[in-house]
C-alpha cells in the first residue's frame, strides 16, 4: 500500500518519452520553493501496488520511444518498498520506470533495490554546501550525495537537475559551486538540467493555509535560465573534461 | 477510349481502363514517398503576389462584418456568372469562381428562400425582385419539410431536442469523385451515365425507386454538359482527360466549383485528391515538362482557390457551424488495403501550403493515420501541427476495416467510399436534454410544455439509478424513430427540390447511401449518470413543480479520467441509442450512422438546455463533440484520450470527434521532443481504435489576448470540432467556450 496524491497520465517533461507520473505523498523535505506543498502530507487515497498496475498498464499504448512510469512525489523512494512490489508486475508488460528523487532517504536495502531496478535515477542536487542545504530544506546534504554516488558506482543512468532560485542561486558564481561540488564528488551523470523557480505553485499554499516563505519571489525569466544553463554546460565541461 | 493513348501515357494499365475505378488507377501508378520533407519549396514570385491579393480581399472581408460582397441580382448556378480572377486571367493559374468576382457571395435559395432573404438582410443586402418572384411559385426544400412535418416534430425541433437539422439549409456533405473528370473526360463520364439510365428503364417493372433514379440520372446528365460549358467559359475543354498535372488539377477543381456553384450544403468537402494528383506531378517531373517549384505552385494556387470559397449563411446557421466554414475537407495519406503506405509527395505538398500561404481553416487538411505511415511522414505532421494548429487525424487503420482504401472525409469526421456512397445528414440530438424531459415526465424543463409522451413520475427522493436509466432509455427510444422519420421528411423533400445533380453525377448510378444521425452533450449526459449512480443527486423543484436544478453530496467518477465505472455507462449508452436508430428503416435502404460530434453547437445546445445532474448550471455550453467537459479530466491528457478510445467506432460510424488543446511546454523541452511526443501520443491513441483527434498546440493566454484584440493575430487558425476556423471569426461566446476547455498543461 502506498499513499498517492495523484497521477498524470502525460509527463513529457520528467524522463525520456511520454511518462504516466504517479505522485506519492510524504516528503522528509520542506524546501522553501517547493511546488507541491499538497504533497506533503497523507491525502488518504491509499492504493495497491496492482491497483496502481492496473492504471499504469492502460497508457502502454503510449510508451514507444523510451516512455513509461515516472514515480515521483513528495519523496518517492519513501515508498521503495511499493515500488519494488509493483516491479514484478511492469516488468512482465516489458514497462519501465525512473525515479525522481530528492536522495533525502537513507540508503536501506530497499532504497539500493528500488534504484537499481530502474532505468534511471533523476536526482535534484538542491544546493552544494550543507548550511544551505539544511537552511533551505531542512535536510542533510550527505544523503542524496550518497544516493548520487550509488548510482555512479552501479553505472545507473543518472539525470542530476537543479532548482535556480532568483535571490537565491541564480547568478554564475552559484552555478559554478553546483559543478564543482558534482564533478569532484566524483557523480557520473548523463545530463545536468537547471530547473526555472515559479510561481504556479502558489495557490497551493494558500489552498492549504500555510506560509509561502518565496511569496515575493519572483519566477525566473526562461532568458536567464538558459544563460546559466549555457554556462553550467560550459564549466562541466573546462572542469569535467 | 482510344484518344485516350497520349492522356494515359506511360500510366500502367489495369481495370480502371475500362471502368470508372479511380482507385485501381491510384494504386497501379501513385509513387509512395519514405523520405522527409527537405525536398519541399517555398512560394513563388507569383504565389506571394496571388496571397497578397488575397490578403487584402480577407481584409477587406473581415472589415465589412464577414461579408465583402453578394450578388442579389440571379440565383447562382453552375452558369450563372461570367469567369471571374483573383487577379486575372494570365496571373491565375487554376482558374475558376463561383461568381465573377472574388468573394462575392452567390444566392442560392433552392434549399429555402425565407433563409436566403434573411441572409442577405443579416449583411445589408436585399433579395432582388427578380429572385424573389422566380421563387414565388416554387416549392423549395424548407417548404416541402415543413408540409409533412408531424406537429410532434416541429415541438421536437423548437424545444431543441433535434436542433440544426439540414431543413432549411443544404444538407451536404456530399463529395463528388472529381478526379474521375480528370481521369476519364466529361464525355467518357456522361456516355456511361446514359448508358446507366437506358439499361434501368429496360426494367421489367418501373418502381418508384427506378423512377425516382431515372430522373436523378436525367438530372446529373443534364448538369454534366452544364459543367463542360463552365470550362468553356474559362476557356478549356474537359470533354477528354487531363494530359498533364496542370489539367488534372484544373480539370478535378472544375468539378469541385460547378458543386459549389450549384449547391451551397453545410460541408462541400473535395475528397481524398492529393495522391492521385500526385501521379501526373511525378510523370510530369520524369517528363521534364515540370519543376518541383512549378508542382508546388499548382498545389498552392489551387488551395488558394479552395480559400476563397464563399456560401451565403443565415446568422442562425452561423450559430450552429461558427466562423464561416466550408468544410473543404482534404483528406490524404492513409494505406492501402494491401497495407502499402499512401503517401506521396503531394502529401507533403499540401501540408506545405500551410507555409507557403500561411495557416488556414480551409482546406480542412485531414491526415488518415495508420500506424505504418513512414515515420518520416509522421514527424512532418506533428511539427505542422504544432506550427500550424490547422490539421486533423482520423485513424485510417480503423476505417479501412469498414471503407476500404479509397474513402474520403466530408466535413470533419465522415467517412465514405469515393463515389460510392453518399450521405444524408442529420445533425444531432440533445442527449442531456432528453434526460432533463425524462425527469420530468416528457416536459421541456424550460419551456414547461409536454413534448414527449408522459412517463413516470420522479419525486424529491434521492434518483435511483436504476430507475432513472430505464426510463433515460425508453424515451431514447421514443426519441430514435422520431428522429428517423423526420429524417426520412427532410431527405426524400432535400431529393425532390435540392437534389445535387451535379455531384451525384460524380457517383456510381447505385450510389450506397448512409443516414448520418448524431448526437450532442454526450459528456454531460454520461457524467449526470455517473452521478445519480455514484453520487447522491437530489431533484429541485421550481415554482411550476418542474425539476429544473439539482443538489450533489459526494463525489462521482467522471468521464475522460479512463475510468470504467463512468466510461462504460457512455460506451453503453451510444450503443442503445445506435440499436434503437436502426429499429426504423432510413428513407431510400439508406444505412444508419451516428456520429458524437457538435460542430460548434455546442454553445447553443447548452444554451438551451437547463442544469443537469453532473452540477453544469442551465445555459453553460457543452463539451464539444465526445470531449469529456471542460475541466473535469484530472487525470491528464492521456487518461483523457483513453476514456475517448473506449467508445465503439463500430456504432458511431459517422465518427466520434474530439478536440485536444495542450500547451508547448507540457508537450515538450524543445521542438524535436515535442514532434516525437506528439507522434507517439497518435500512435498510441490510434492503436486502441479511436478515432479522430484535433489537435491545438498553443498557450491559453494567446487567445484570450486574441479574444481581447483581434489585430494580435489575424490569421490565428485553431481546432474546433472536427474542423479549424479563424479564430477571430468566432462569435464572442464560442471564444469564452474555446478558452474554458482543458488545457494540459506542464506542472
Amino acid at each position: 500500500m502506498a499513499d498517492i496524491h495523484s497521477f498524470e497520465s502525460f509527463a513529457a517533461l520528467d524522463g525520456e518519452g511520454i511518462r504516466y507520473a504517479v505522485f506519492f505523498t510524504g516528503c522528509p523535505l520542506r524546501c522553501v520553493y517547493c511546488h507541491n506543498p499538497d504533497t506533503w502530507h497523507k491525502s488518504g487515497n491509499d492504493m495497491t501496488a496492482e491497483e496502481v498496475f492496473n492504471k499504469v498498464r492502460r497508457f502502454k499504448p503510449y510508451f514507444r520511444n523510451g516512455g513509461g512510469v515516472t514515480f515521483s512525489g513528495g519523496e518517492p523512494l519513501l515508498n521503495s518498498e511499493f515500488i519494488n512490489g509493483i516491479y514484478p508486475m511492469l516488468k512482465s508488460e516489458n514497462i519501465g520506470y525512473c525515479v525522481d528523487t530528492s536522495g533525502s532517504v537513507a540508503l536501506t536495502d530497499d532504497v539500493r533495490q528500488a534504484v537499481d531496478n530502474a532505468d534511471m535515477i533523476i536526482l535534484d542536487i538542491k544546493f552544494c554546501d550543507s548550511e544551505k542545504y539544511k537552511k533551505f530544506t531542512g535536510g542533510d546534504i550527505e544523503k542524496p550525495l550518497t544516493l548520487g554516488k550509488y548510482c555512479s558506482g552501479k553505472g545507473k543512468r543518472l539525470v542530476l537537475r537543479t532548482v535556480v532560485v532568483p535571490g537565491i542561486n541564480d547568478t554564475e558564481d552559484e552555478i559554478e559551486k553546483y559543478a564543482k561540488y558534482v564533478i569532484e564528488n566524483g557523480l557520473i551523470f548523463e545530463k545536468y538540467e537547471l530547473l526555472a523557480f515559479h510561481t504556479m505553485g502558489f495557490f497551493k499554499y494558500e489552498n492549504l493555509g500555510i506560509e509561502n516563505p518565496l511569496a515575493d519571489t519572483p519566477a525566473l525569466e526562461p532568458s536567464r535560465l538558459d544563460e546559466l544553463q549555457k554556462h553550467l554546460d560550459k564549466t562541466l565541461k573546462v572542469i569535467g573534461g | 477510349m482510344n484518344d485516350n493513348r497520349n492522356a494515359w501515357r506511360n500510366f500502367n494499365k489495369g481495370v480502371w481502363c475500362d471502368d470508372i475505378n479511380v482507385s485501381n488507377f491510384i494504386k497501379m501508378n501513385y509513387t509512395a514517398y519514405d523520405g522527409d520533407s527537405s525536398f519541399l519549396e517555398g512560394p513563388t514570385e507569383r504565389t506571394k503576389k496571388e496571397m497578397s491579393r488575397v490578403h487584402e480581399l480577407l481584409v477587406a472581408e473581415n472589415e465589412k462584418g464577414g461579408v465583402l460582397n453578394v450578388d442579389t441580382s440571379k440565383v447562382i448556378t453552375i452558369l450563372s456568372h461570367p469567369a471571374g480572377y483573383v487577379i486575372d486571367k494570365d496571373t491565375d493559374i487554376i482558374v475558376g469562381l463561383q461568381t465573377d468576382e472574388p468573394l462575392k457571395r452567390g444566392v442560392s435559395p433552392f434549399a429555402g428562400i425565407r433563409s436566403s432573404v434573411q441572409a442577405c438582410n443579416a449583411y445589408g443586402y436585399e433579395m432582388s425582385d427578380k429572385i424573389k418572384d422566380e421563387f414565388t411559385y416554387r416549392t423549395t426544400h424548407n417548404t416541402g419539410v415543413f408540409r409533412a412535418y408531424t406537429e410532434t416534430m416541429k415541438k421536437a425541433r423548437h424545444a431543441g431536442i433535434l436542433t440544426g437539422l439540414p431543413d432549411a439549409y443544404a444538407r451536404g456533405r456530399i463529395i463528388g469523385d472529381y478526379r474521375r473528370i480528370a481521369l476519364y473526360g466529361m464525355d467518357f463520364l456522361i456516355e456511361k451515365k446514359k448508358y446507366d439510365k437506358d439499361k434501368l428503364g429496360e426494367k421489367e417493372f418501373l418502381d418508384d425507386e427506378t423512377i425516382h433514379l431515372l430522373e436523378d440520372l436525367a438530372k446529373q446528365i443534364e448538369f454534366m454538359y452544364q459543367l463542360k460549358e463552365l470550362a468553356l467559359l474559362y476557356g478549356y475543354d474537359i470533354s477528354k482527360p487531363a494530359v498533364n498535372a496542370f489539367e488534372a488539377i484544373q480539370w478535378l477543381y472544375f468539378g469541385y466549383l460547378g458543386a459549389v456553384k450549384e449547391q451551397n450544403g453545410a460541408a462541400n468537402s473535395i475528397g481524398r485528391i492529393a495522391e492521385f494528383m500526385d501521379i501526373y506531378i511525378e510523370r510530369d517531373l520524369k517528363e521534364n515538362t515540370l519543376t518541383e517549384q512549378k508542382a508546388q505552385e499548382l498545389i498552392d494556387d489551387l488551395v488558394i482557390k479552395l480559400r476563397l470559397v464563399r456560401h451565403l449563411r443565415t446568422p442562425e446557421y452561423n450559430d450552429l457551424f461558427a466562423g464561416d466554414p466550408v468544410w473543404v475537407t482534404l483528406a490524404l495519406a492513409g494505406v492501402t488495403n494491401e497495407g502499402k503506405h499512401m503517401v506521396s509527395k503531394t502529401s507533403y505538398r499540401v501540408l506545405n501550403t500551410l507555409y507557403n500561404l500561411g495557416s488556414s481553416a480551409e482546406p480542412n487538411i485531414t491526415v488518415l493515420w495508420s500506424e505504418r505511415l513512414p515515420e518520416n511522414f509522421k514527424k512532418f505532421c506533428a511539427k505542422v501541427s504544432i506550427d500550424t494548429d490547422s490539421i486533423q487525424y482520423e485513424n485510417d487503420d480503423l476505417m479501412r476495416r469498414m471503407y476500404g482504401d479509397d474513402y474520403a472525409i466530408a466535413c470533419c469526421v465522415s467517412a465514405m467510399k469515393m463515389g460510392k456512397q453518399m450521405q444524408f445528414f442529420g445533425a444531432r440530438c440533445n442527449l442531456a436534454k432528453i434526460l432533463l424531459m425524462t425527469l420530468n415526465g416528457g416536459r421541456d424543463e424550460i419551456a414547461g410544455d409536454q413534448i414527449a409522451p408522459e412517463g413516470v413520475a420522479f419525486g424529491d427522493e434521492v434518483l435511483d439509478f436504476d430507475k432513472v436509466y430505464t426510463e433515460y432509455k425508453n424515451y431514447l427510444k421514443w426519441l430514435a424513430k422520431l428522429y428517423v422519420n423526420t429524417m426520412n421528411i427532410i431527405h426524400y423533400m432535400h431529393d425532390k427540390y435540392a437534389y445535387e445533380r451535379l455531384m451525384m453525377s460524380l457517383h456510381d448510378t447505385d450510389v450506397e447511401r448512409l443516414m448520418a444521425f448524431g448526437v450532442s452533450g454526450f459528456s454531460v449526459a454520461v457524467d449526470s449518470l455517473s452521478a445519480i449512480k455514484y453520487a447522491k443527486v437530489y431533484p429541485v423543484r421550481d415554482e411550476r413543480g418542474l425539476i429544473t436544478d439539482f443538489e450533489i453530496k459526494g463525489n462521482f467518477p467522471k468521464y475522460g479520467n479512463d475510468d470504467d465505472r463512468v466510461d462504460l455507462i457512455g460506451k453503453d449508452l451510444i450503443e442503445y441509442f445506435y440499436r434503437e436508430l436502426c429499429k426504423t428503416p432510413a428513407y431510400r435502404g439508406a444505412k444508419h450512422t451516428l456520429s458524437i460530434l457538435t460542430i460548434t453547437s455546442n454553445v447553443m445546445y447548452g444554451r438551451k438546455t437547463g442544469s443537469t445532474p453532473d452540477g453544469r448550471k442551465a445555459g453553460e455550453p457543452f463539451a464539444p463533440g465526445a470531449n469529456p467537459m471542460h475541466g473535469r479530466d484530472a487525470e491528464g491528457a492521456l487518461a483523457s484520450l483513453n476514456s475517448v478510445a473506449k467508445l465503439d467506432y463500430a456504432c458511431c460510424r459517422d465518427g466520434i470527434s474530439n478536440t485536444f488543446s495542450i500547451t508547448p511546454d507540457a508537450l515538450g523541452k524543445n521542438e524535436d521532443d515535442r514532434i516525437v511526443h506528439l507522434v507517439t501520443m497518435l500512435d498510441g491513441y490510434f492503436l486502441q481504435d479511436a478515432h479522430h483527434l484535433n489537435v491545438n498546440v498553443l498557450n491559453r493566454e494567446k487567445l484570450v489576448a486574441a479574444m481581447n484584440d483581434p489585430t494580435l493575430y489575424p490569421s490565428l487558425t485553431i481546432r474546433v470540432s472536427g474542423y479549424a476556423v479563424n479564430f477571430n471569426k468566432l462569435t464572442r461566446d464560442k471564444q469564452e467556450e474555446v478558452i474554458a476547455r482543458t488545457f494540459h498543461h506542464a506542472m
